[in-house]
């Protein structure tokens, strides 16, 4: 970077023929320009990144924040450019931390051009922003996006007339099909200019002048962002007052305070003043943009007939949440237990075939880091099912319908309509569902809302319930399992209501829930972030996960007796079985307290899944311990089979998503784990395991993801209640039982 | 003449903005999303359960809750 001056700030109103020939040359001299690109949510502005940055596109974190920062290193017209991507914002007076992160990186990043992405179709939404944008002292390109479904809307751009009239380029794309994009980066460096602003009224202007002099008097303001940061103080944006407080302006805010004063005595509240002439100016250049304003009937308006309808909106949402997880369900779980069977069993045969000469190693590899692995690779087929029928129900913008569905019923909660997806998405898999409450804006909402999460039922505690219920409960066994789900809501919900009471009151303040155009989205782009969540969920859990399943391996390898070999120890004399045995007794008021029991439930902190495997180990006797040695071809030939049977068993089971779900839980045969839980449980104390199972602790991954949206402290504070809730209710539910059977 | 709160419009019905309460909640962002004076509002359909309210806002779709309905003044 250079030292060359800013520009200082045009006359509003006219462009300043000196601010632009200085922002050339700065452009000019900065050996690798940023490019920030700035827009309104739903503008395809993520589609747009992906065709310009393509392969290029690197996805982190913003510092701090659960936010996705996208960015790239591209070479343009024969020269570096880093490309930043915004966060999607209709404004940038902050209300959601996607927001925040916009406006903090136009007045942190100090950014060479600003790229601002608009909806063709929603121009004067979308005008706003740009009209904010040009309070920053930064050179401007104007790009509109979607112009076909504005053009199928009847609305036609006139992008000449635009750009004369803002005084900055003003280009059109179909990003979604790529047209238009090939030198929408060049021509923006190139042609990028400070524009014209918004002239305010004349008291505005007056007391902005007069902060604006008083920033220039130090260096610590940007420069580029003094315009802004005055107006702002202006409308008494709270972010921005927290922000030049906390950095030592506080007689900013205070000369602030004494111009809002003195205006009010003028009879004029500066707020609604510069949202106005912002509104005028946007209306003005709407109309001079679209010539044929008259819109015809849209497509979004008659899918919403259906859609929001008072007496079907409701059941076709419930009807949609259902066909998602009959889809995770049916399509991913023969994947699932292909890679918990099969594929496990042929590497573990490999290993135990190359490592024979090494026992100790053998059994460290083949007890612990084998089905380590295996559980983190069999989450994968659910998450990326979950993630690809979730991520286009979002892009669609159905997502914002449901949350207006079912605003009314969550309020009850002092939630509103969003809460509820996350909730239902807990219902496939809690840790997307953690991953979803980031749509939530109020904190308080985002950490009651992942609280209660794990109350949520997930689909892989349903062969539990199954289990158990054909065992104990042969002619009742489907109300059993449905009364689980019903539980697991109910607890949630008074969970809810007891956390919001009793730590986390609401913040208050009004709901507003913005209902976007439907939209198809593209197939690349679903894929693409299906994809990405997928992957950085095993990247995320593969540390935790190992550590937790090699550390549980460990204990019931050290044997807690005289006499007894590592690793070939009976599981009730490892120190494992003799912790089991030890905590007990304190779940005999709960109707099972031996040993196996308990320690069957130790593993489910691991995964829900692996419950009953372990069940399996302990009442059946099941070695799970050194399996066959393999040979390569024969193990290579297993493996294929047992991939081809799971691709057919998941494509047989496509057609079977629309039919009408069937209670069959209590339908399968009797195996020999069933008879030998008919042995071990009475129906009382079956069910109390039942209700404790459903109810005990989110599984390790699903606390780390929690940990990782809001910290340890709320993650532990988590399992702990959870603990507590799951012993109570089931102490409750095996005296009901025991009365009642 | 015939000014009301927004809340008092059915579905179908459309008003022009007169003024926001001062301590509304979402006056800000109200603003932002044009509820200025003078701008068209056409209260579209109201939820299953009769709360929250679809608006309709210079193109852009948008719902409340009818208790933030009531600060909004306008007239028919």
């Amino acid at each position: 970077m250079t030292t060359l001056p800013f520009p200082r700030a045009p006359e509003p109103g006219r462009p300043d023929e000196e601010a632009c020939r200085l922002t050339l040359a700065r452009l000019n001299a900065a050996s690798e320009p940023r490019v920030v690109v700035v827009g309104n949510p739903n503008t395809g502005k993520t589609t747009l990144i992906n065709a310009l940055a393509g392969t290029h596109l690197k996805v982190g974190n913003w510092a701090g924040v659960t936010v996705e920062k996208r960015e790239a290193q591209l070479t343009v017209g024969g020269r570096p450019v880093r490309l930043l991507d915004l966060p999607g914002a209709y404004s940038l007076s902050p209300h959601t931390p996607e927001e925040l992160v916009t406006r903090t990186a136009l007045l942190d990043e100090a950014p060479d051009v600003i790229l601002n992405v608009l909806d063709a179709g929603n121009l004067e939404r979308n005008l706003y922003l740009t009209l904010q944008l040009l309070d920053f002292q930064v050179p401007l390109a104007v790009n509109l996006n979607l112009v076909d479904e504005a053009r199928s809307k009847g609305l036609t751009v006139d992008a000449a007339a635009l750009s004369r009239a803002l005084g900055v380029p003003v280009t059109e794309t179909v990003a979604s099909r790529g047209q238009g994009t090939a030198g929408l980066l060049d021509g923006a460096l190139r042609g990028a200019t400070l524009g014209v602003g918004v002239r305010y009224s004349p008291p505005i202007e007056a007391a902005a002048a007069e902060l604006i002099a008083r920033m220039e008097e130090r260096s610590t303001l940007p420069p580029h962002a003094r315009r802004y940061l005055a107006l702002a103080l202006l409308e008494g944006d709270p972010s921005v007052r927290g922000r030049l407080s906390a950095t030592g302006h506080q007689d900013l805010i205070a000369q602030a305070d004494t111009l809002l004063t003195r205006l009010a005595g003028e009879d004029v509240d500066a707020l609604i003043e510069i949202a106005e002439a912002r509104y005028a100016r946007a209306g003005d250049l709407a109309r001079l943009a679209v010539p044929e304003a008259q819109a015809r009937r849209t497509l979004s308006e008659r899918l919403d007939r259906l859609a929001l309808h008072p007496v079907f909106g409701v059941p076709l949402f419930l009807a949609l949440v259902l066909l998602v997880f009959r889809l995770t369900f049916s399509v991913a779980s023969p994947f699932v237990d292909l890679i918990g069977g099969p594929l496990q069993e042929t590497v573990a045969g490999w290993s135990a075939a190359l490592l024979a000469p090494l026992p100790i190693l053998r059994d460290i590899v083949v007890g612990a880091i084998i089905p380590g692995v295996g559980t983190v690779l069999s989450f994968l087929p659910t998450l990326l099912v979950l993630y690809l029928a979730m991520s286009f129900l979002e892009d669609s913008g159905y997502l914002a319908r449901a949350a207006f569905l079912m605003d009314r019923t969550m309020r009850s909660l002092g939630l509103d309509g969003r809460a509820f997806i996350p909730l239902i998405l807990g219902f496939g898999c809690n840790v997307p569902a953690v991953g979803a409450t980031r749509t939530l804006e109020r904190h308080s909402d985002r950490v009651i809302v992942s609280m209660i999460l794990p109350f949520m039922s997930c689909s892989a505690r349903l062969p539990v319930y199954v289990i158990f219920a054909a065992a104990l409960f042969p002619r009742s066994g489907s109300w059993i399992v449905w009364g689980m789900y019903v539980l697991g809501m109910l607890v949630a919900f008074a969970f809810a209501w007891v956390l919001r009471r009793a730590a986390y009151p609401s913040e208050g303040g009004g709901v507003l829930l913005e209902l976007p155009p439907y939209r198809f989205p593209a197939p690349r782009v679903l894929w693409k972030h299906a994809w990405r969540r997928t992957a950085s969920f095993a990247r995320r859990a593969r540390t935790t996960v190992l550590a937790t399943v090699a550390g549980v391996w460990l204990l019931l390898a050290v044997p807690a007796v005289a006499g007894g070999h590592f690793a070939s120890v009976a599981p009730q004399d490892s120190v494992f079985g003799r912790a089991a045995q030890a905590v007990s007794p304190l779940f005999a008021p709960l109707g099972f307290g031996t040993w196996q029991a308990t320690g069957a439930l130790v593993p489910g902190f691991i995964a829900k899944e692996v419950v009953v495997g372990t069940l399996g180990q302990i009442y059946l006797g099941e070695q799970a311990a050194t399996p066959a040695p393999l040979g390569l071809v024969a193990g290579l030939g297993s493996a294929l089979e047992a991939t081809g049977q799971a691709i057919g068993t998941s494509l047989a089971a496509l057609p079977t998503v629309f039919a009408l779900p069937s209670l069959s839980a209590g339908a399968s045969a009797p195996s020999p784990l069933s008879a030998a839980l008919a042995r071990a449980f009475s129906p009382a104390s079956g069910l109390s395991y039942l209700v404790f199972v459903l109810l005990y602790t989110p599984c390790i991954v699903t606390v780390g993801a929690i940990a990782q949206e809001h910290g340890r402290r709320v993650a532990w504070l988590t399992v702990g209640s959870q603990l507590l809730i799951a012993w109570a209710l089931a102490w409750v539910a095996f005296h009901l039982a025991r009365g009642l059977l | 003449m015939n000014e009301c709160p927004l809340d008092d419009l059915h579905p179908g019905e459309a008003g022009h903005i007169v003024a926001l309460e001062r301590t509304h909640p979402l006056r800000r962002r109200l603003l932002e999303l044009g509820f200025v004076r003078g701008a068209r509002v056409d209260v579209v359909r109201r939820a299953p359960m009769g709360d929250p309210v679809e608006l309709r806002v210079g193109g852009t779709d948008l719902a409340l809750r009818r208790q933030d309905l009531r600060g909004i003044r306008v007239r028919r």
